[in-house]
């Protein structure tokens, strides 16, 4: 279980926010964030647009411009505090400890430089490796992804890479300096449905095979279901929900989570009217009082906005930020799973 | 590929005669060229978007279009609302023949179809009021009476406030301007609408607003849809009938639950296996397929689903090995029973989506390395194209 424990951790976030001053405000994109992953782990982050899933991981990454943002809290990386660490200390985690894949890999990727050639130079940027030695373990990064012939792969430029090829060549640039931690952000949402399942099954071969942390990043929830521990779901910058994989989908105690669940269309099974969560994510400026999520949910009462929900450990490290009393919500969830039911 | 199609809800076996639909398409070829040379463009070879395709929606009704980028699905939608013409094939919509019908005589025809786009923030004219923005095809339409009234009625009808009329698209939220693009294709009271992935672009929370949307105006209006997705639980959740597409070419036909619960292509069954349910975040088995989808302007000659197919591996019994039958003629759609169409030589019979899991992935090679896929241009050369599609026999890419 990942839950902020004694130990020393892959990576542990105590109380992270990230504020940005704007003109109109501040925004708080991230604001107070804590959770813990270990090696051989995957810890899946759900949130939608705006929930601070991706500045979190930006901000874990030192790849937030302190001069626009104001950071507080703690990021423990390998024991070591690098909330404050100086840009060339990031710099040499950043690759060499930790290896990172987003969204789109045409964009990741140089268009003029062959591809062999961009892994090489995470080599030569962070060993004393020759170009020799960086160009055979390019080679052989690729062979690690599942690249066939990854010899004459090395040799050509990302436009004759199809997308889930591409995706390969990103995430062998992300592994070749046998980093500690993965974060993959949206890593297949650009991808058919066919890759998608290639790409997630090649994430979580490689977790093993190096025993590495991994950081998965997604909107959706049925995408980190197959591959992830952990599970944290987001909201408004805070994890509304946290823990075992089971223990969020068996049994999820946030009531934004069961509209996560209840909302989303299943290929397995059809109902014939969708619950949606009604209304609209909140502006990051002005959050609503207390609960964030009070002006969507469906049983909210007087006390949510009362006080910003602290989360509370509901045992056996699984954890949620919704005040509703725990005998109450296994009622309202069964009422809802029950309307659910009558509408498949 | 002109075998008669059954309407969702039509007895088992039983085929349309005086049952006239919506659209019905034929035999669809789309072929766009490759060209090299700047001022003389000539013509190197070509991209087979749709291989012959032949599918029907009808009045009140969702055909759902799925496949994976580069299928064909969204060029088929663009034929039938006529933005693109057909190289091959004809498109009948309520049984008169539209394909060569001339701009002019389009005009009337546009009215009743009308098309929501995918991105809600590159369809809307920034520069446009919201109002500007719905009240567009009335204008071009020349649609006498009260514009503002109309334009409000629809924002109410979709869920927009209508006191915003005069707001801009960037004070909406990619709900709410999905909405004003649903309320822009309403303005004409069409009787089709074609919805290129509609949801794709909205946030998981308010897809299922959206998907309700289209479900109430349907069922209120008799609205056809033609939806075009590559989410499979949304294509169950919206769709009558489903097409699926795989490379230029409809690979199965069926009723949605039919589709889903009986998949008889090769393809289907691992389209189904390899998206996320989140099925109580239990662990599935998914039946991973090898590669990436071939170049379009290269497709494989034979069934173009041989060099990635695990049931052709089971059929012969070894990862290496395809049928030749496979691999040297195309597939066409048939009747497999109760309107389900399905093009393939050896449709899945019971029990084999097990076994075919047993086939790694990984095992799967032919013909040197199909693995390489789309972009791989060395491997062109092994995938044959029909001589008479290509200009020259090239294929370049």
């Amino acid at each position: 279980m990942s839950s902020p424990r004694e130990g020393h951790k892959l990576l542990e976030v105590r109380d992270l926010r990230v504020h940005f001053p704007t003109e109109d405000g501040v925004v708080k994109a991230v604001d107070g964030s804590s959770f813990a992953l270990d090696r051989g782990e995957t810890l899946g982050v759900v949130g939608e647009s705006g929930s601070g899933k991706s500045i979190t991981f930006l901000t874990v990454m030192g790849l937030i411009n302190r001069s626009s943002a104001r950071i507080s809290g703690s990021v423990l990386f390998e024991g070591e505090e690098i909330i404050d660490a100086s840009a060339a200390r990031l710099r040499d985690i950043r690759g060499k400890r930790i290896g990172m894949i987003f969204q789109d890999p045409m964009t990741s990727l140089h268009p003029m430089h062959r591809v062999g050639d961009q892994i090489a130079e995470v080599v030569l940027t962070h060993t004393g490796a020759s170009k020799k030695e960086a160009a055979r373990l390019a080679v052989e990064s690729l062979a690690e992804v599942g690249m066939p012939s990854p010899e004459t792969r090395a040799r050509q430029y990302p436009h004759e890479f199809s997308g889930g090829m591409r995706q390969r060549a990103m995430i062998a640039m992300a592994l070749v300096l046998k980093p500690s931690l993965l974060i993959a952000d949206e890593p297949t949402t650009a991808l058919d449905v066919t890759i998608q399942a290639q790409i997630l099954e090649l994430i979580d071969e490689l977790k093993e095979k190096f025993n590495i942390g991994v950081v998965l990043v997604s909107h959706s929830l049925a995408t980190i279901a197959d591959v992830s521990q952990d599970v944290m779901v987001m909201y408004a910058g805070r994890p509304a929900e946290l823990g075992a994989r089971d223990q969020v989908f068996q049994d999820a105690q946030h009531p934004y989570t069961w509209g996560l669940l209840e909302s989303v269309p299943r290929p397995d099974v059809r109902v014939e009217r969708l619950i949606p969560i009604d209304g609209q994510p909140p502006s990051l400026i002005t959050l609503p009082p207390g609960c964030a999520f009070s002006p969507r949910c469906r049983h909210v009462r007087p006390e949510c906005t009362a006080a910003v929900p602290e989360l509370r450990d509901r045992g056996s490290g699984h954890l949620d930020a919704c005040i509703i009393e725990p005998d109450e919500k296994t009622r309202l969830r069964e009422e809802r799973l029950a309307a659910l039911e009558a509408g498949a | 590929m002109t075998e008669p199609t059954t309407t969702p809800d039509a007895t088992p076996g039983a085929t349309v005669t005086a049952d006239v639909p919506l659209v019905r398409a034929r035999g669809l070829v789309k072929r766009f060229p490759i060209t090299r040379g700047v001022v003389l463009q000539r013509a190197i070879g070509h991209v087979h978007a749709l291989a012959g395709v032949d599918f029907d929606i009808y009045a009140g009704k969702t055909l759902g279009v799925v496949g994976e980028s580069g299928c064909g699905k969204s060029t088929a939608a663009r034929i039938v609302a006529r933005l693109l013409e057909p190289t091959e094939g004809t498109i009948e919509f309520e049984g008169r023949d539209i394909t060569t019908l001339s701009r002019r005589q389009m005009v009337p025809l546009r009215r009743t179809v009308q098309v929501v786009f995918q991105d809600p923030y590159a369809s809307l004219n920034p520069r446009q009021s919201v109002g500007q923005i719905i009240a567009a095809p009335l204008r071009v339409h020349g649609v006498e009476g009260d514009r503002r009234k109309k334009v409000q009625e629809l924002m109410a009808q979709v869920g927009l406030n209508p006191e915003h009329f005069n707001r801009y698209p960037h004070e909406f939220s990619g709900g709410q301007r999905q909405r004003i693009g649903i309320a822009r294709a309403l303005a004409l009271e069409p009787k089709l609408i074609i919805c290129d992935e509609p949801v794709s672009a909205l946030d998981v929370s308010i897809q299922a607003q959206v998907l309700n949307l289209l479900g109430d105006l349907q069922r209120e209006r008799g609205l056809a849809y033609m939806f075009i997705s590559h989410d499979l639980g949304v294509v169950r959740h919206v769709s009558h009938r489903i097409s699926v597409m795989y490379l230029g070419s409809i690979v199965e036909n069926a009723d949605r639950d039919a589709l889903y619960d009986n998949p008889r292509h090769p393809y289907t069954v691992a389209l189904i296996s390899a998206a996320p349910t989140g099925e109580r975040g239990a662990r599935t088995r998914r039946l991973l397929l090898a590669g990436d989808v071939p170049s379009p302007a290269a497709p494989p000659p034979g069934c173009t689903f041989h060099p990635r197919c695990p049931k052709a591996r089971l059929v012969s019994g070894d990862p290496a090995e395809v049928p030749e039958r496979c691999r040297t003629e195309r597939p066409v759609l048939t009747d497999v029973g109760e309107g389900h169409q399905v093009a393939c030589w050896y449709p899945i019979e019971k029990g084999d989506a097990e076994k075919m899991m047993e086939i790694q992935a990984s095992e799967i090679t032919l013909e040197g390395d199909p693995e390489l896929g789309v972009a791989q241009t060395e491997g062109l050369t092994d995938a044959q194209p029909r001589p008479d599609d290509l200009v020259d026999g090239g294929t370049g890419l």
